[in-house]
């Protein structure tokens, strides 16, 4: 709750219509959410939530957006704009929906594909409603050209009137290993473009188009009174950190994000000047897509409960130089954008903001979202199916608590796949979802522990793409808190042994992190260890019972507990405090 | 058949005495049929404080202020939220769990979602069992139930002792794909009981056996830490009724909206998470027979949180997508009562970009709102009713509340907002009214039904207040305010059948089903179901089973419930439910396709015991002081200022039980009930009926 003493912003709708105003558009987004993810027929989608769905004015200024991938939150609106400039809006009715997924042509990577419908009030455009998801497979593999990442589609009409384009539909569904879920998912999708419209049009209804419309532009100028109301708070300076991918799967080189944050009064720029050239590797992030990086890092500190909206766009001046890895020309590929860079992009504008707000930044998560694609060929019928999971990581330490275990990085909120659903559906057994002892960043506060996840292939199986990070080193901490341990690919062979396949080996040789056609035999297990997140303030400080709790727990381990923590544990577990005291002062020393 | 003619036309002389008891966390309330009693005083109503430390002694109290002889009663049912509350304070001998290994943290990772997109200072909440004892041990079983290891016994013995050793005698045992067969899991029963021959032992494939480990090992794991503390309370309070000289029959209210015997409630303690608002639902399903008012949105209206489900033929809507906290799912079937945190204690306040915001926060009961003189100096809800007018500030002569505080705090936001005290106090109204709104839209809209084909039913003193603008926003022109609206979970405990759901998982795509298997799988179930009925005492020829089948798109992994017809099913059967799942599907989700193979998941089989309910001409009867045909005037209590839509008004404040049946009552204008307070703005019309309750409807809608 905040002091009353806050800007008042300037207002021709009284304060109740406002608010109401402000809750229904909240709710149609939503709406449509639960209508997309219910009626949905890929896994990705209906269990794995990743999606957006968006409601933008008629001047196409995003207005509010589904809370479920952050990483849409500024690309969404390069998507509508190109399709309206492919269809302009004065050739558009009622019942047309434009689609698109064309990473140079408004998208960002080949599989989200983004669905457009303009929705019409008495005959005069009112809004627009917008619906993103991310389909299980649009053919494509790793590769160092966009044309090889599966198809691309620019701007193309997908329904006119409500009549379904079945060539395009047709063209689809050549052209994936899952054409089973297309018809499926672009219905569901159409449900949700509805759905928003439905809710659309009953403000109208009630209030009348204007009010709406007015009701619209209040609530982009309220997302950007409260940013610039946070933007204040914020010491004026210049911060600047970096981060890295640890390499684009095609050479052993680390990819660098430079971030350097200005602050001026209540508005804050944003220079990636100095960051690598783009790449041949699939991880080059189009301008949409690092925008929407920048974007949602500094929601998190700006105004997290505010509309997700234009209006925080305002306060925030972008300088992205063309013909870096974070700004792309044609033919870079991008399939991992959204999650290898997007989450890079992130961590280092946190770690900047740590030099900023010491106590108020918290320390990076695992910074991945680990997705990675694999087919299974059933052992009987030798029928392939194609499936994808992603293992989170860990989240960092925060000035008021530990991290959070295992939790989806912040790009998305992704659900992960139960082993039941995946055992019933795909010839595969998963035999570890489980927390991986002292994978988490140490410190005052704790990074929260990563996971193990092992996928075994009861026929042939195949790692189509993997798309991972953290494996040099792992989540970095801030003001003092430690490194996470490092993410680890590996595959199991059928007699039990471990080798590596991307990452750091125990031999200290290091293989490229970004998979693609790796074969499994029947049998054979991916194995991966997901890093966790960076500790905040220094381990030593760490009250000696929490650190006792979390060794109870396994969490960390009684060896970790002493060289790291300086805490020394009884046999039974229990603080020994004359020993801790001893060990903890030999430290400081 | 209607409902009530099955039972109407039983002896209603077997039950004389029947006691409905909801203990809430403020109140206990009571509500009872005393049919041996003279029409007119047949009804006992009661309502004490609570005693959270050991509920029963409030139970007790409110039998001793109602008048009743606990050895006069025939039949007691009891809500409690006695588990729920258990559970979220983790006020429970924590039990330990042994699962696969490799899987012994899914209870505590959930699906990897965070509850708040952009927080970064978010935590999840306490797992339900810490990491130290939650074990895995080496077995598996693939998902056609084949053995791929065998159980390691000697290991499982090992980590058995180590529980021993901790002192746990309560354990959850939940094995991956253990939803398709137990018998690893009945293989480490036995194991257990080698060693723990006193434990109290939950396998989740006999808790829920439904497929996706999360839901499924969170609802044994709740099981397991229920188990002690339930039966405990449930046997204490059999004690204290039975010291008492009753012999009643005690009926536990369960979260399907139907009730059990305590006995069986001891080992279904999982089925108790809304064994509170439960009580609601049940209320509703009776008004709706009386008042032949198949659809309601059934709403409840308290200090710091607002309660809304859908009622369709009188029935309350099921849903098995519950979560107690963020990502501590529970799959047993409850009725969908969604929750928000908006009431008559819900704080006002102006957020940083200049928008007039009402709750989550409450003032609470300490320091409360600011008209309550306790020190609270923010502006409620309850504030704002009071400087609008529209409540007593006496509250009938029950209380003082201070007006000048209130509208001292009211001010301190009506000034940075540039409105008069009186527009911010009825913008708080309508903003908050807005709120509630939203969770109608959750168990309507969102469930693919049309709010506006509903009647709105306003429980909670407080419901009345402000039934007639939440029903606006949603398009409802009718409201009921239910004579009982104060002790609604009460009454409508003693309205309730014997009711249990089973579920078994039976996967297979629908023009592949083995109808054999179809047929058994459904009488096994009916079979376990009809034992359950009998072990709570209900005659075979009172029982009635029903079939559903949770079913889905193949490739999907929500499901929609789909009846299924009963006796033996045959291909063409088969193939008419199958029919009838795209049915659902649309209606749920707006879509449906024929083209999508259709799958089975889970079948389900619900039995219902009917009970006696009192019947309409007995309600009548028992509702007295109404007036016959008296001509409007003499219900007006007193007059007094009001303000509505940006004026004040002078208006009629009408006692309920003065006004005669059917008499209109025009708004703006106020009906005080004797534990709650009906407003009408202008433009709505109010008339009581024959029972007293209260219905309102728009000028325009009378027209």
């Amino acid at each position: 709750m905040s002091a009353t003493s806050s800007p008042v912003v300037q207002r021709k709708l009284d304060p109740v219509t406002f608010e109401v105003l402000r809750r229904s558009f909240e709710y149609a987004s939503e709406r449509m959410s639960q209508v997309l993810q219910k009626a949905s027929f890929s896994p990705i989608i209906y269990d794995m939530v990743d999606y957006s769905n968006a409601i933008f004015d008629p001047n196409v200024e995003l207005i509010g957006q589904t809370a479920n991938c952050p990483v849409h939150i500024a690309a969404m609106q390069f998507s509508v704009q190109a399709s309206l400039k492919r269809y302009e809006l004065s050739t558009l009715g009622e019942g047309d929906i434009v689609l698109l997924n064309d990473p140079y042509s408004g998208g960002t990577h080949v599989p989200d594909v983004t669905l457009t419908m303009p929705v019409f009030f008495e005959g005069e455009l009112l809004a627009v409603a917008v619906s993103r998801a991310h389909w299980t497979d649009l053919g494509g593999n790793l590769d160092t050209h966009i044309g090889g990442e599966g198809l691309r589609l620019p701007p193309s009409m997908l329904a006119r009137g409500g009549e379904l384009n079945h060539e395009l539909v047709g063209i689809i569904k050549n052209n994936t290993r899952t054409p089973q879920y297309v018809e499926g998912d672009i219905q569901a999708q159409i449900g949700a473009l509805r759905a928003g419209a439905d809710e659309m049009l009953r403000l109208a209804g009630k209030y009348g188009a204007d009010v709406v419309k007015q009701g619209m532009q209040e609530v982009l100028d309220y997302t950007q009174a409260m940013t610039a109301a946070a933007v204040r708070r914020i010491p004026d300076g210049v911060y600047e950190a970096t981060d890295y991918v640890d390499s684009d799967g095609f050479s052993d080189e680390p990819l660098t994000v430079r971030v350097k944050l200005t602050v001026a009064d209540d508005r804050i720029e944003i220079d990636l000047t100095g960051s690598d050239p783009q790449t041949v590797g699939p991880i080059n992030s189009p301008y949409a897509n690092t925008a929407s990086a920048i974007y949602y890092s500094l929601k998190f500190f700006l105004n997290p409960d505010a509309p997700p909206n234009a209006g925080l766009y305002r306060q925030l001046d972008l300088v992205i130089p063309e013909g870096t890895w974070l700004n792309p020309a044609w033919p870079a590929p991008t399939i991992g954008c959204t999650t290898a860079t997007s989450s890079k992009v992130c961590a280092a504008i946190w770690m900047a903001l740590a030099k900023a707000i010491p106590d108020k930044a918290i320390a990076p998560t695992c910074s991945d979202a680990n997705w990675f694609v694999v087919s299974a060929a059933d052992p009987e019928t030798g029928e392939v199916h194609v499936l994808t999971d992603l293992p989170a990581g860990g989240w960092g330490g925060t000035p008021y608590n530990d991290g959070m275990h295992v939790t989806m990085d912040p790009l998305g909120n992704c659900q992960n796949l139960p082993a039941e659903t995946a055992e019933i559906s795909f010839p595969v057994r998963y035999l570890s979802y489980e927390i991986i002892t002292d994978s988490a960043g140490d410190g005052l506060h704790r990074g929260g522990c990563g996971v193990r996840l092992e996928v075994q292939f009861l026929g042939r199986g195949q790692m189509i793409t993997m798309e991972c990070s953290r494996t040099r080193e792992g989540s970095p901490g801030v003001n003092g808190g430690g490194y996470s341990r490092r993410q680890r690919q590996m595959r199991r062979a059928v007699d039990g042994t471990l080798s590596t396949i991307g990452g750091l080996d125990d031999d200290g040789s290091w293989l490229p992190q970004m998979l693609g056609n790796i074969g499994f035999a029947p049998g054979e297990a991916f194995v991966f260890e997901s890093a966790g997140g960076g500790g905040w303030g220094p381990a030593v400080q760490r009250p000696a019972e929490r650190v006792a709790v979390d060794v109870r727990n396994q969490f960390v381990s009684r060896e970790k507990a002493s060289e790291t923590y300086g805490v020394v544990l009884t046999d039974d577990l229990q603080v020994d405090e004359p020993a801790t005291r001893e060990r903890r002062s030999q430290m400081a020393s | 058949m209607s409902r009530f003619a099955a039972h109407f036309l039983r002896g209603i002389d077997e039950t004389m005495l029947r006691v409905g008891i909801d203990v809430g966390g403020t109140f206990t309330d009571l509500f009872g049929w005393d049919l041996s009693a003279a029409p007119g005083e047949q009804v006992r109503e009661a309502k004490v404080l609570s005693t959270p430390a050991d509920p029963s002694i409030g139970v007790m109290q409110a039998l001793e202020a109602a008048g009743i002889d606990p050895k006069d009663i025939d039949t007691i049912v009891h809500g409690t939220t006695i588990a729920t509350n258990a559970l979220i304070e983790r006020r429970y001998p924590e039990p330990a769990l042994i699962t696969t290994r490799g899987f012994r943290d899914v209870i505590e990772i959930g699906r990897q979602r965070r509850r708040h997109l952009y927080d970064p200072y978010q935590v999840k909440t306490r797992p339900l069992i810490d990491r130290s004892r939650r074990f895995g041990v080496t077995e598996r079983m693939d998902a056609q139930g084949n053995t791929v290891t065998p159980i390691d016994r000697e290991e499982s013995l090992r980590v058995i002792r180590e529980i021993a050793d901790l002192g746990i005698t309560n354990i959850a045992v939940a094995f991956i794909n253990a939803y398709r067969d137990g018998r690893h899991e009945q293989e480490m029963k036995q194991l257990i009981l080698e060693v723990i021959p006193d434990a109290q032992i939950a396998l989740s494939s006999e808790t829920r056996p439904k497929m996706r480990e999360l839901g499924r090992f969170t609802t044994t794991v709740i099981r397991a830490a229920l188990l002690p503390a339930v039966s405990e309370y449930i046997e204490r309070l059999e004690q204290k009724l039975a010291a008492a000289g009753s012999t009643a029959p005690l009926y536990i209210v369960k979260s399907n909206g139907g009730m059990m015997r305590g006995e069986t409630a001891k080992e279904r303690p999982e089925e108790l998470i809304e064994s509170g608002p439960a009580g609601g639902v049940a209320a509703g399903s009776y008004l709706s027979e009386l008042l032949d008012a198949p659809s309601l949105i059934i709403t409840d209206v308290g200090g710091t949180s607002f309660e809304a489900s859908l009622m369709e033929d009188g029935v309350g809507l099921i849903t098995d997508e519950y979560e107690i906290e963020w990502e501590r799912p529970i799959i047993t079937p409850m009725l969908d009562i969604r929750s928000i945190g908006a009431g008559g204690g819900s704080i006002a306040w102006i957020d940083d970009g200049g928008s007039l915001r009402v709750g989550p926060q409450s003032a609470g009961a300490d320091p409360g709102p600011a008209c309550y003189g306790r020190g609270g100096t923010k502006p409620t809800v309850t504030d704002a009713n009071l400087v609008l007018g529209r409540i007593d500030p006496t509250l009938g002569g029950k209380f003082d509340l201070d007006l000048d505080a209130a509208t001292e705090a009211m001010m301190s936001i009506a000034e940075a907002l540039g409105m008069s005290v009186h527009d911010c106090a009825e913008g708080i109204t309508e903003i908050v009214s807005e709120n509630m709104a939203s969770a109608i839209r959750m168990v309507s809209t969102d469930r693919g039904r049309d709010p506006r084909d509903h009647t709105l039913v306003a429980f909670g003193g407080a419901g009345g207040l402000h039934a007639h603008t939440i029903a606006q926003s949603v398009g409802i022109n009718a409201v009921l305010v239910p004579r009982f609206a104060g002790v609604a979970c009460a009454f409508g405990a003693t309205t309730m059948d014997i009711r249990h759901d089973l579920e078994a998982t039976f996967y297979s795509e629908s023009g592949e089903v083995d109808a054999d298997a179809l047929n058994t799988a459904f009488a096994l179930l009916e079979e376990q179901v009809s034992d359950l009925l009998t072990k709570d005492g209900v005659a075979a020829e009172r029982a009635t089973l029903e079939r559903s089948a949770q079913m889905r798109y193949v490739g999907q992994s929500y499901d929609v419930s789909t009846p299924v017809p009963s006796g033996t099913l045959t291909v063409d059967s088969i193939a008419e439910i199958a029919t009838a799942f795209h049915k659902v599907h649309e209606r749920e989700y707006g879509v449906y396709s024929e083209s999508f193979g259709v799958a089975f998941v889970t079948l389900r089989v619900t039995g219902v015991g009917a009970t006696e309910k009192p019947d309409p001409e007995a309600f009548t009867a028992a509702m007295h002081h109404v007036h016959e045909g008296n001509g409007g005037g003499d219900s007006i209590k007193q007059r007094r200022k009001a303000y509505f839509n940006g004026t004040h008004h002078d208006v009629e404040i009408h006692d309920v039980k003065r006004l005669s049946v059917e008499q209109i009552v025009r708004g703006p204008a106020i009906i005080e009930q004797q534990d709650g307070v009906i407003v009408l703005p202008p433009g709505a019309v109010g008339r009581a009926d024959r029972y007293e309750n209260v219905l309102i409807t728009t000028e325009e809608a009378l027209a």
